[in-house]
C-alpha cells in the first residue's frame, strides 16, 4: 500500500547529462525557485586509492587544492567565492573527493572558472603544504583524539580490514602526513585529478544551454588523463569474531559491533540498510525501544551502514547507562540481532520502514547543494544518475524474507569486530 | 601547439595540421581568458517569500508558509517563555522536551513512538514547544498527535525516572567531552550562575528535581495565549488555516492556580516561584584566565567570552553582525581563520560569535589547538579582538563581509522554513514589521566607520574571560601572562572554582601534629598567649600605593571584637569599614551601605586582632593539610573552613612558627571567583607582641602594605566603630 503511493508522492529530480570529449561527465539540474547555483566536482578518488605509506594523503590533498592555481594566488581561491557572496567547501571519503561552491546565480561563470582552474593546473607551494599539514593534524586531534569515543572508526577499521585499504581512516596518520613529498602531490594530481575521473554538476538557477556553452569554455581545454589505476584488492571473508578493548578518556563504557556488509548499490546493501533502520531509526525501532527504553541499558544506541564502494561495514554503537556493564549491554544488543535472524519481520513493521524511506527520500532532495551531491554520487556509485530518483525503489522492494536472510548472512558473530570502550581508570 | 615552427608547407603536413585542429577543438575555441575571474552577470533579485498570519480566538498566533517543491509539511508549536531560574533543581527544564512525547491521556509512550515512526514522521519536543514533519498525506494525523501531546501530555512518573537516570549518566560523563565542558563552564562564566543562561545542572540539582516540577512547568507555560503555530511546506494557506482551527482553535490550556510570593512572583504548586532573569550580567573587571583541567588532552579548547548588551532589535544589530563576520563569523576569510589557521596553522578552525538575544547577548571567540601553542593562540585571539577595536577594517574586508551576508541571506531563503522563522522572530523579538524586507538595504548601508563604532561598543579586550579546557600540567602555567592578575583560576566541570588541590606538592605533617598545635605555636612565636591577651586595643598604620599613588590605611581593633578600617589617598577617603561587634557598614566613594549576610560575616571574620585565638568560637574548622614549600621555607598548611561553604588556607613556618601566608578565595559577582594571597614578612615586636611589618597582597587588587606604626593600648574611642 505504502509502496505504491510512495513513488506517486515523490517528485523526480529532472536532469540532463553528457560527456565532454576529455571524459568529463556533466550533469545539469535546472531549478529557478531561488537565485542560487551549486557547482560541484566529484573526483573518483579517496583514501582507498592511497599508497600504504601515505595514509591520509587524499584528504590532505583536498586541503591543498584550495591553495590556488597558475592564475589564482595563495589564499585567493576562497576570497573569490566569498566576495561573490558564495560558500565553498570540500570533503573526502574512502571513495571520492567532492568540492563545491554555492553561489548567487549570476556568478555561475566564477564557479566554473574556479573549478576548472583546480582541475587544470592547481598550484601548491611549500608554505601551503607546511601550513595545511599542521591544519590537518589539528583536524585529526580535534575530531578523533580529543573527543570521547572519537577513535571508534580508526579502531574498528584497523581490525575489520586486513588487506583492503579501508583499514585506515580518511584522516590518515601523523607519520604518513609528515612523509608526504612534493613528488607525491604531482603524481597524485596527474593520476586522479583528470576530467575522465570527475563529474561536474550544476544545480540551480541557470539556463542549461548557456551554462553548457560556458562550462565547455572552461573545461574542454583540460587534457584527458590516463587510465585510472584501481585498487582491486578484495578483503577475505572473516573466519572468526574479533574482540578487543580500547581504553579512552570516558566515564561510560561503550560497545561497538562492526559487521561486514556488501558494497553500496548491491541488492543486499539495501536490505542491510533497511535492517539498520529497523534496528535504530526512531523511538519505536528495535534497539532504541528495547535496549535504551525498556531495558534501560543504554543512554544512546544506534546502528548505521557505511555506504562504501567496496564492501563496507554496519556499525552498531551503544553507550552504557550508569551502572550497566558492557557485557550486559552487549547481551541486550545481541538479543535484538538474534531476533531479526530467527524471526521474520512482521509486515506492519516493514511498512513502517517503507514510509520512513519514502519520507527521507522526499526530504533529501530539497536544497541545491544536496541535489548536486546526490546526482554526482548516483552517477559514480549507484550505477547511474537516474538512481537519484529510482534508488528508493530498491529500498521499497526489500521483503521481510530479505531482511531475515541478510540478518542471517551478515549479522552473525563470526562476521564482526566487537570493541569494548572502557574508562582509562579500568586499565590494568 | 607548435604550428609556429612549420615553415615547410607540404600537403601532408597541412592535412596533419588540419586534423589536429579538428581533433582538439578546445584549443581553438579556448579564447577564454583564464588569468582573470569572469565578471558577474546582472545581480538576481532576492524575493523574501510570502507568509500568512492569523490569530486564533484563544490567542494563539498561526503563521503559514506555502511551498510545494517537496511533498513535506513541517509544523512547529512555540511558546514565548522567558528564561527563568531553575535554582536548586536545575536540569528539570531539559527533561521537558523528551517527556512531552512520553505519554498523554490518549496515548502511552509506546503508542506515540509507534504512531510517529509508522507515519514516517518526526516529532521532537523541547522546553518551549515541539517540532513535527511528515509527508503531506500523513500530515493530518501528525497534527492530531502533535495537538494531543501539546495539550494533554501527562508526564508519567516511570518515564520521568528513566529519562532522569539517563541524564544523570550523561552529566557524570560530562568530563569526557572538552567542547561540552567549554560550553557549560563558558555559560557559567559569561552570565554567572545567578542568571538563567549561566545555571549549571549537576547530579545534585537534577537529583532534587521530581516529576511534578516538569509537569507543572509544562502546565504553566504551555498556554495558547503565548503560543505560536507555524506551518510550512506542501500545504495551502486555506488548508493550514483549517487545520490550525480544527486542532488548536478550541484549546484552552491548563488552569494553573498560582499564589504570589513576597517579591510578587507567581508561585506554582509543586514547582515553586517562577523567578525571571534578574539584571543582565556585567562585564568582568579585567582579563582573567579560567582553566578546566582535562588531563591527557590532545588539544586545548580556547574560548574568549563576555556578555553583551545586544538585543535583536538594537539599532546596531546589523553592524554588529558585519563586525563579527569580519572577525570570525563563519567566512573563511575572517581574521581569526586567516590568522590562526591559514597563517599560523594553530588550528583546524577559529571562529567568533556575537549573539543578539532578547534577554542577554554574548560574545565568544575560540578554537581547538595543540597543547604547545595554547598560549600563542590565546594571544592571537585577544590581539584580534583588540585590533578590530582600535584600527578601522579595510574596505575590502567590509565588502567581502557584506557580500557574504547578503549571499547567505539569499541561500537561507531556499528553505521555506526561513520565511516562517523570520515571521516568528519578528513577533518574538518585537522587530519592525519590515525588518527582514529591509535587511539587505540596511546591510548595504553599513560603513567602515559603523563597524568601528560597533567594535568600540561590543569588543571588550580588557574585560574578558579566557576559558581553556585542556591539560593543566602542560598548559596552565603558560597562560599566566594573559591574566591581569597574573593568576590562572581553576574550575571544575560544573563551573565551580577549584580550591587548590589540598594534597598537591604537600608532604604529610609529622605524626601527632595537629592544626591546633600549629596555631598554639604561632601564638607562642608572636609573644605568647598572655602577652597577646593583654592587647585591649590596637591601631595599625600602613602606607601603600593605589594605582601608583601614595595611600594610607589604618586599622583599629578593640576588645571584644570591634573593628574599623580607613583607607585614604591624601585627604580623600577611598574606603571605610566599621563593625561594632554586631552590625557593620561600608563607606566608599559610592556612598554608605549597611552590610548584611555574607558581607557582614566576612567583616565579623576580620574583627579580631588575633583571629587565630578565636577559630573555635567562630565555628571555623581548621585542619592540618601537610607541609609545603613557601619561597624556600617549610610551612604547615592549615585549611580553615568558614561558614557557609567558604574556606581559606594559612601557612605557618615550621621553624619560627610565624604565619607566612594566607590564601583566600573570593567569590565574584556573576559567578566564578579569584584568589587573594597575602604574604606576611618583617615581623617586629610592639608591646611584647610580634607584628608583620610588610604585607604583600596579590589577586583582586595587588598592593604592598608597609606598617609605619603599631600602637597598642593607647585607647580608641567607641565612636570609631559606630555603625549608625
Amino acid at each position: 500500500m505504502a509502496s505504491i503511493t510512495a513513488v506517486a508522492q515523490t517528485r523526480d529530480i529532472k536532469y540532463s547529462e553528457f560527456d565532454l570529449p576529455n571524459g568529463l561527465h556533466v550533469i545539469l539540474h535546472e531549478d529557478h525557485s531561488t537565485p542560487i547555483v551549486a557547482v560541484g566536482v566529484m573526483y573518483h578518488v579517496g583514501s582507498k586509492d592511497e599508497a600504504r605509506d601515505r595514509r591520509g594523503f587524499a584528504h590532505f590533498f583536498e586541503h591543498l587544492l584550495f591553495e590556488g592555481s597558475d592564475n589564482i594566488g595563495r589564499g585567493e581561491y576562497a576570497k573569490y567565492v566569498e566576495k561573490a557572496g558564495g560558500v565553498l567547501n570540500a570533503n573526502t571519503t574512502g571513495d571520492r573527493t567532492y568540492y563545491y561552491e554555492v553561489l548567487p546565480s549570476n556568478q555561475l561563470d566564477l564557479g566554473l572558472w574556479l573549478e576548472s582552474e583546480r582541475m587544470m593546473h592547481a598550484k601548491v607551494e611549500t608554505k601551503g603544504i607546511e601550513t595545511q599539514r599542521e591544519v590537518v593534524k589539528e583536524e585529526r586531534r580535534q575530531r578523533y583524539e580529543n573527543q570521547p569515543y572519537g577513535s571508534i572508526l580508526p579502531e574498528v577499521l584497523e581490525r575489520a580490514y586486513t588487506v583492503h585499504p579501508y583499514q585506515w581512516p580518511t584522516i590518515g596518520y601523523m607519520e604518513d602526513l609528515n612523509a608526504a613529498t612534493e613528488k607525491d602531490f604531482k603524481d597524485f594530481y596527474k593520476t586522479f585529478y583528470v576530467p575522465n575521473n570527475a563529474v561536474l554538476v550544476l544545480a540551480g538557477d541557470f539556463d542549461a544551454k548557456k551554462a553548457t556553452s560556458a562550462l565547455k569554455k572552461y573545461f574542454e581545454g583540460i587534457p584527458k588523463g590516463g587510465v585510472i589505476p584501481r585498487n582491486k584488492v578484495v578483503e577475505p571473508q572473516m573466519k572468526a569474531e574479533i574482540r578487543d578493548t580500547v581504553y579512552d578518556k570516558i566515564q561510560l563504557p561503550a560497545v561497538v559491533q562492526a559487521y561486514h556488509i556488501p558494497a553500496l548499490g548491491t541488492p543486499d546493501f539495501y536490505a542491510v540498510d533497511m535492517l539498520n533502520r529497523l534496528l535504530s531509526n526512531g523511538n519505536s525501532s528495535r534497539l532504541v525501544k528495547n535496549v535504551k527504553d525498556a531495558e534501560q541499558k543504554a543512554v544512546y544506541v544506534g546502528s548505521f551502514s557505511l555506504p562504501f564502494e567496496d564492501p563496507g561495514l554496519a556499525i552498531a554503537f551503544a553507550v552504557a547507562n550508569m551502572g550497566v556493564s558492557p557485557d550486559s549491554l552487549e547481551a541486550s544488543m545481541d538479543r535484538q540481532f538474534a531476533l531479526v535472524r530467527n524471526e521474520p519481520v512482521p509486515e506492519a513493521e516493514l511498512e513502517k520502514l517503507k514510509v520512513q524511506i519514502e519520507t527521507e527520500h522526499a526530504t533529501e532532495n530539497s536544497r541545491m547543494a544536496g541535489i548536486a551531491n546526490n546526482l554526482a554520487n548516483a552517477y559514480i556509485f549507484l550505477g547511474g544518475t537516474d538512481k537519484v530518483n529510482t534508488e528508493v525503489k530498491q529500498y521499497l522492494a526489500v521483503t521481510a524474507a530479505d531482511l531475515q536472510r541478510v540478518a542471517k548472512k551478515y549479522f552473525v558473530p563470526e562476521n564482526r569486530v566487537v570493541l569494548y570502550y572502557l574508562p582509562m581508570s579500568q586499565k590494568k | 601547439m607548435n604550428r609556429q615552427r612549420k615553415t615547410m608547407k607540404s600537403p601532408l603536413l597541412h592535412t596533419l595540421a588540419l586534423a589536429a585542429t579538428l581533433l582538439t577543438p578546445a584549443v581553438m575555441t579556448a579564447q577564454v581568458n583564464r588569468t582573470k575571474a569572469p565578471p558577474a552577470g546582472p545581480a538576481p533579485e532576492v524575493h523574501l517569500g510570502e507568509h500568512k498570519s492569523l490569530l486564533l480566538d484563544n490567542g494563539m498566533r498561526v503563521i503559514i508558509v506555502e511551498n510545494h517543491k517537496i511533498p513535506i509539511v513541517t509544523a512547529q508549536v512555540r511558546f514565548d517563555i522567558p528564561p527563568i531560574m531553575q535554582g536548586d533543581i536545575a536540569g528539570y527544564q531539559d527533561l521537558v522536551g523528551e517527556l512531552l512525547t512520553s505519554g498523554t491521556s490518549r496515548h502511552t509512550k509506546d503508542q506515540i513512538d509507534e504512531l510517529v515512526d509508522g507515519l514516517g514522521a518526526q516529532l521532537v519536543g523541547s522546553n518551549d514547544g515541539i517540532y513535527a514533519s511528515s509527508l503531506k498525506r500523513n500530515f493530518p494525523q501528525v497534527m492530531d498527535l502533535m495537538y494531543d501531546v501539546v495539550s494533554s501530555a501527562n508526564f508519567p512518573n516511570d518515564e520521568f525516572v528513566k529519562a532522569k537516570t539517563r541524564m544523570m549518566s550523561q552529566i557524570g560523563a560530562r568530563t569526557d567531552d572538552p567542547d561540552q565542558i567549554a560550553s557549560v563552564v563558558g555559560n557559567a562564566l559569561t552570565y554567572g550562575k545567578d542568571y538563567p543562561y549561566g545555571e549549571v545542572t549537576t547530579e545534585a540539582t537534577l537529583g532534587k528535581a521530581d516529576r511534578d516540577d516538569v509537569y507543572q512547568y509544562y502546565r504553566y507555560f504551555f498556554q495558547p495565549k503565548h503560543g505560536y503555530l507555524v506551518l510550512v511546506g506542501d500545504i495551502t494557506a486555506k488548508e493550514g488555516e483549517e487545520m490550525a482551527k480544527k486542532y488548536f482553535g478550541s484549546w484552552k490550556g491548563a488552569e494553573v492556580p498560582v499564589t504570589k510570593d513576597a517579591e510578587g512572583h507567581d508561585v506554582v504548586k509543586d514547582l515553586g516561584p517562577i523567578i525571571p532573569a534578574g539584571a543582565p550580567p556585567r562585564l568582568p573587571k579585567d582579563v582573567r584566565v579560567a582553566f578546566v583541567d582535562r588531563p591527557g588532552s590532545a588539544q586545548s579548547v580556547i574560548k574568549v567570552i563576555f556578555p553583551e548588551n545586544l538585543k535583536p532589535n538594537d539599532p546596531m544589530a546589523t553592524q554588529a553582525q558585519v563586525l563579527n563576520t569580519i572577525l570570525g563569523g563563519g567566512v573563511f576569510n575572517a581574521r581569526l581563520m586567516q590568522n590562526l589557521r591559514e597563517d599560523k596553522a594553530y588550528t583546524y578552525g577559529a571562529y567568533s560569535s556575537l549573539d543578539a538575544d532578547r534577554w542577554c547577548g554574548s560574545f565568544s571567540a575560540g578554537c581547538s589547538v595543540r597543547n604547545a601553542v595554547t598560549d600563542s593562540a590565546a594571544i592571537q585571539i585577544m590581539d584580534e579582538i583588540a585590533k578590530i577595536r582600535t584600527a578601522p577594517v579595510t574596505a575590502d574586508e567590509l565588502s567581502l563581509a557584506k557580500s557574504n551576508m547578503a549571499g547567505s541571506f539569499a541561500r537561507a531563503l531556499e528553505d521555506p522554513r526561513t520565511v516562517a522563522r523570520f515571521a516568528l522572530n519578528t513577533y518574538l523579538n518585537d522587530l519592525p514589521e519590515d525588518h527582514y524586507e529591509t535587511y539587505l538595504k540596511r546591510l548595504d548601508a553599513v560603513t567602515v566607520a559603523d563597524v568601528q563604532k560597533a567594535a568600540e561598543r561590543f569588543m571588550h579586550p580588557d574585560s574578558a574571560t579566557i576559558l581553556v579546557v585542556g591539560d593543566k600540567a602542560q598548559v596552565a602555567e603558560t597562560l599566566k601572562p594573559l591574566s591581569t592578575s597574573g593568576q590562572v583560576f581553576f574550575y571544575d566541570v560544573n563551573g565551580d572554582i577549584v580550591r587548590e588541590d589540598r594534597t598537591e606538592g604537600a608532604t604529610p605533617a609529622p605524626a601527632g601534629m595537629t592544626a591546633q598545635i600549629v596555631l598554639d605555636a604561632y601564638i607562642k612565636a608572636i609573644g605568647g598567649k598572655s602577652a597577646v591577651e593583654k592587647v585591649k586595643d590596637l591601631k595599625k598604620e600602613y602606607t601603600t600605593k593605589v594605582q601608583g599613588m601614595e595611600a594610607s590605611m589604618v586599622e583599629y581593633y578593640k576588645l571584644p571584637n570591634k573593628y574599623a578600617m580607613e583607607m585614604k589617598m591624601g585627604e580623600m577617603v577611598l574606603q571605610k569599614l566599621a563593625f561594632d561587634g554586631t552590625r557593620g557598614k561600608m563607606m566608599g566613594m559610592a556612598g554608605e551601605k549597611v552590610l548584611e549576610d555574607t558581607d557582614l560575616d566576612e567583616l565579623r571574620g576580620s574583627s579580631y586582632a588575633f583571629p587565630e585565638l578565636h577559630y573555635t568560637e567562630m565555628e571555623l574548622v581548621a585542619k592540618l593539610m601537610g607541609v609545603v614549600d613557601i619561597d624556600g621555607k617549610k610551612a604547615y598548611r592549615i585549611n580553615v573552613k568558614t561558614m557557609p561553604g567558604g574556606q581559606f588556607d594559612e601557612y605557618y613556618d615550621t621553624t619560627s612558627g610565624l604565619k607566612l601566608r594566607k590564601k583566600e578565595y573570593q567569590t565574584q559577582e556573576g559567578g566564578g571567583g579569584f584568589q587573594v594571597v597575602t604574604d606576611y614578612a618583617d615581623y617586629a615586636p610592639e608591646a611584647g607582641v610580634m607584628f608583620p611589618r610588610t604585607l604583600k597582597q596579590k589577586g583582586g587588587m595587588d598592593m604592598t602594605l608597609t606598617a609605619t606604626k603599631i600602637i597598642v593600648n593607647k585607647g580608641i574611642p567607641d565612636s570609631v566603630f559606630t555603625v549608625e
